[in-house]
């Protein structure tokens, strides 16, 4: 089959539409984990959860679908909250091993609830604005993807002011840079964390509704793969920076998307892998990895 | 003010801090010295709770602090310095104090604008902290960009900006020329006239004899001596337990410390 260049732009273009969904899910992983130094495996569960709760409540009420972009991250926000009193509040600080099991026993629980509520069969997500198509030139917009490349960024805006524009953000980040020296300076580190899961707990409900959206359908079977994904992004653009987890996000949006049209979705996730492996081997801090450093 | 009753603290059977008692006054530079491993730190962590004591009590003007987390002790009235610089790095000077910064609910009422507003009392207040500190021309600087001195001051402002009543300064002084020390002299100065209480811990004689008013010495945990300045220098334990002799003068003899 001869592959034009004109497909392989249009493939760009949609996986980094995509692409932003996995910047949100990197995000979440790398602030909790530039927080608390550990990594929530049960972040991208959350994730698919919090879009199902919003699906669920507009099916059942009979609200504007539109909404489902609004309850959805809203449920998010409460699950990464319980995830994180579960999980992480009552482990002792300086095991690392225990909150990343607890984490990994959270992802499954809320993967089996899933299962159990819906009997295991994806259900129809609803998209927005899937009736545009914007052309320009040779290439063409999905309406959908453009919607969700909009809200991912709008998102990350409002998360990039809260952090460096308002003590909010600035206590957390103080707490991920020397975590007893901002208890002495007032700030309950309990607290700030509680705030930092969920705060990322919005951004993956957000994510969730997102990915389910241009996938069009959302089923418990895409937890695992992005938890993957997210992960793979957060190591790329280096644990624990903001800026990384988003250019991530949108190189590996890309890159799938490159490699499906290219080799076919049965081996898309080989050349993602190794994508991943390029990195591990050549710049195992990621792109923007640093050094780490703290009490 | 503060004071300490039969406060312990062991470390697996060693006793960090063993049955110290001490009353601190209101408005008084109280300076608190010793070996190295004679206790001092462990003390400060102690009254700022880093760790539970294993015996003993915290009394903060007739409130008992005992089992309080870090960051009540600090609303209680409470800030400190460390020894080793523990700035946030990747925050602005600026930001740095604007985080420390506590005020009464009544001036800041509520969650919102705790956490996502700021009033021009307080910025002011934040860049007059900062003159106070000698930094004002670098409000805007990341912390891990200055210089060593200028974040021994960021250390001071930060403690500061918290609005305590006693303020803890774990070795200030350390890795300072003399010209800094005099200028830290006047600082804490400052802070004496501005009505704060201040706990000094120091190696640096010429800064704990030139500025408290009256100093405890540590020894093993315990306090061996109690006085002004002028009674702890003329104190022959104290020289022994500093540095073996009685025959030396402590002023001179301990800077390397």
């Amino acid at each position: 089959m001869a592959i034009d260049f004109i497909d392989v732009v249009q493939a760009i273009i949609d996986g980094l539409l995509f692409g932003s969904t996995y910047a949100l899910i990197g995000l979440g992983f790398t602030l909790i984990f530039g927080a608390m130094h550990k990594l929530n495996l049960a972040y991208a569960a959350s994730a698919i959860a919090g879009a199902y709760v919003g699906l669920a409540v507009i099916l059942m009420s009979g609200l504007p679908i539109v909404l489902t972009f609004v309850l959805g991250p809203v449920a998010g926000g409460f699950i990464g909250f319980g995830v994180y009193i579960t999980c992480f509040r009552y482990m002792p600080a300086t095991n690392m091993l225990a909150p990343l099991m607890a984490s990994i026993g959270a992802l499954f629980f809320i993967d089996e609830i899933i299962i159990h509520a819906t009997a295991g069969s994806p259900l129809a997500f609803p998209a927005v604005m899937d009736d545009v198509f914007l052309e320009v030139g040779e290439y063409g917009f999905r309406g959908d993807l453009i919607f969700v490349l909009v809200t991912s960024l709008i998102a990350m805006l409002v998360l990039l002011y809260v952090l460096f524009g308002t003590r909010l953000g600035l206590a957390t980040r103080a707490v991920s840079q020397q975590v007893v020296a901002a208890e002495l300076c007032g700030i309950a580190s309990h607290r700030t964390n509680a705030t930092t899961f969920a705060i990322t707990g919005v951004l993956g409900g957000l994510a969730g509704c997102m990915a389910a959206a241009a996938v069009g359908v959302i089923s418990p079977l895409l937890t695992v793969p992005i938890t993957v994904k997210g992960l793979i992004v957060t190591v790329i653009g280096g644990l624990g920076s903001i800026p990384g987890a988003i250019v991530a996000g949108f190189a590996v949006g890309g890159f799938e998307n490159l490699f499906l049209l290219l080799f076919g979705v049965n081996q898309r996730d080989i050349y993602v892998f190794l994508l991943l492996f390029v990195f591990l081997v050549f710049r195992p801090n990621g792109l923007f990895g640093k050094a780490i450093n703290r009490d | 003010m503060l004071e300490l009753d039969d406060l312990c603290k062991h470390f697996d059977g060693i006793r960090a801090v063993d049955g110290l008692s001490l009353k601190i006054e209101r408005g008084e530079v109280f300076g608190l010295i010793g070996p190295n491993g004679s206790g001092k730190s462990t003390t400060v962590n102690l009254i700022c709770g880093v760790f539970p004591a294993t015996r003993g009590t915290v009394t903060l003007a007739g409130r008992n602090l005992g089992g309080l987390p870090p960051h009540r002790r600090l609303n209680a009235g409470i800030s400190r310095t460390f020894q080793n610089i523990r700035l946030f790095g990747e925050l602005t000077v600026w930001q740095n104090l604007w985080i420390a910064r506590r005020d009464a609910p009544s001036e800041e009422t509520g969650f919102m604008k705790n956490w996502f507003g700021s009033s021009a009392r307080i910025r002011e207040a934040i860049d007059e902290t900062l003159e106070f500190a000698g930094l004002a021309g670098r409000a805007n600087d990341l912390a891990q960009n200055l210089a060593f001195g200028e974040q021994r001051r960021l250390e001071l402002a930060r403690a500061v900006s918290a609005r305590p009543q006693l303020i803890l300064l774990d070795e200030p002084a350390a890795g300072m020329n003399r010209e800094e020390v005099e200028d830290l002299k006047q600082r804490i100065l400052t802070l004496k006239n501005s009505g704060i209480t201040v706990l000094l811990v120091e190696h640096v004689m010429e800064l704990v004899m030139g500025v408290t008013d009256r100093i405890a010495v540590l020894n093993f945990g315990k306090r061996i001596a109690l006085g002004t300045p002028g009674e702890i220098q003329g104190n022959d334990a104290v020289r022994e337990a500093y540095l073996g002799s009685p025959d030396v003068d402590i002023a001179e003899g301990s800077r390397h410390a």
